[in-house]
């Protein structure tokens, strides 16, 4: 298990609300790793893969300083090639009453993906909550994924 | 003042420009960098939104540091700037600012550990103490308060590294205050995975 792979920064990376220097734990007798994990509320699970993980994130909802308040949407993955944050592709149908038909449309959303949900693919269910703003475009954190079905028979690419 | 910390000026999600609407306001004016050096010091104070006031540092060499496993905080003397992970340029210019490597004056440390521990820190093998220190190291002591200390002697163990810089008299801390915001330079001594951390870099750094 690799616990010095997340110190990949010119700082060391840390969670604020943990103290790693007590003495006890200078001295050897070491417990298991320190971690400051919470309960994010409204029934969400916290993953195993938090708990028992060595990331540092702050803006987490399970490990981090982001709270989760306000809205909760699903969607759908769209695209995963930013750092630790996900498009999304909410669709939606609109009435037009002229015609008294529907039309499709979409919102895209890009959400902050913690560290804990490993192997998130396009096509994937994901519902997220709302939070402060971690940057100009992203105020909403991934809370849970679902995985499509029919993806666990398919090969992986190699 | 034209430092504004505006959004309008930068353009939407989507790519699209914004209009134009406004002037730049004050509550949104942004002030130039503190860049607070090690010297002799030098604070101005500034008034902030609201009335309420900042205190810029632009010199500063003392601050309150604190050893956390220990759980003692002393003023020291601010001696150089070894490391920072954001910018090179403030270790060659010796600018101190948060999250700062910087080496700090040991001797108040050392001081209050020989007094509470009654055992050595960093002292070279066989040179001899002064009269002074003798008398705080090896003090005549009733039963009673002898037996107090050599309760406390077998939680003195101090990790390697850190025993070492206190040898040399320069103790590595990472500052946790803004200088430019309070007006000082506080923080806190490196140990532990943290040390092991910014000594690698810094070695990593003379070795290049």
């Amino acid at each position: 298990m690799a616990t010095a792979d997340h110190q990949t920064e010119r700082a060391f990376q840390k969670q604020p609300t943990v103290f790693l220097n007590k003495k006890s734990i200078l001295q050897g007798k070491s417990k298991k790793n320190l971690r400051y994990v919470r309960n994010v509320g409204l029934g969400f699970k916290t993953p195993r893969e938090a708990i028992d993980g060595t990331y540092i994130d702050k803006k987490c909802p399970f490990t981090g300083n982001v709270s989760i308040r306000g809205r909760i949407l699903t969607g759908r993955v769209l695209k995963t090639k930013m750092m630790r944050t996900i498009v999304i592709r909410r669709e939606y149908l609109h009435y037009v009453r002229k015609y008294c038909r529907f039309e499709k449309r979409h919102k895209n959303l890009s959400v902050h993906l913690s560290p804990c949900f490993r192997d998130v693919e396009i096509g994937d269910i994901v519902t997220v909550g709302e939070c402060r703003p971690l940057s100009k475009t992203v105020k909403y954190n991934v809370l849970k994924v679902t995985k499509t079905s029919g993806s666990k028979k398919g090969f992986a690419k190699v | 003042m034209c430092i504004s910390r505006d959004k309008w000026h930068k353009r939407r999600a989507t790519g699209g420009r914004m209009a134009v609407l406004r002037k730049k306001r004050k509550y949104e004016l942004g002030r130039p960098p503190a860049h607070t050096k090690l010297g002799a010091k030098r604070i101005h104070t500034v008034r902030t939104m609201g009335g309420n006031k900042k205190y810029r540092a632009l010199r500063q060499d003392h601050g309150n540091f604190s050893w956390g496993s220990e759980a003692i905080t002393r003023k020291t003397r601010v001696i150089d700037v070894v490391y920072n992970p954001s910018n090179n340029e403030f270790v060659r210019t010796k600018t101190l600012v948060k999250s700062s490597i910087i080496q700090i004056d040991s001797t108040p440390f050392r001081q209050w550990y020989e007094a509470h521990y009654a055992t050595p820190l960093g002292r070279k093998k066989g040179v001899k103490l002064s009269e002074e220190d003798e008398a705080v190291l090896n003090k005549v002591r009733s039963k009673k308060t002898q037996k107090k200390y050599d309760e406390r002697k077998k939680q003195a163990k101090v990790e390697q590294a850190l025993e070492e810089q206190f040898a040399t008299g320069r103790v590595l801390a990472k500052i946790s205050s803004r200088p430019g915001q309070c007006g000082r330079v506080d923080g806190y001594i490196l140990e532990g995975k943290e040390l092991e951390f910014y000594s690698r870099k810094l070695k990593s750094k003379k070795a290049k």
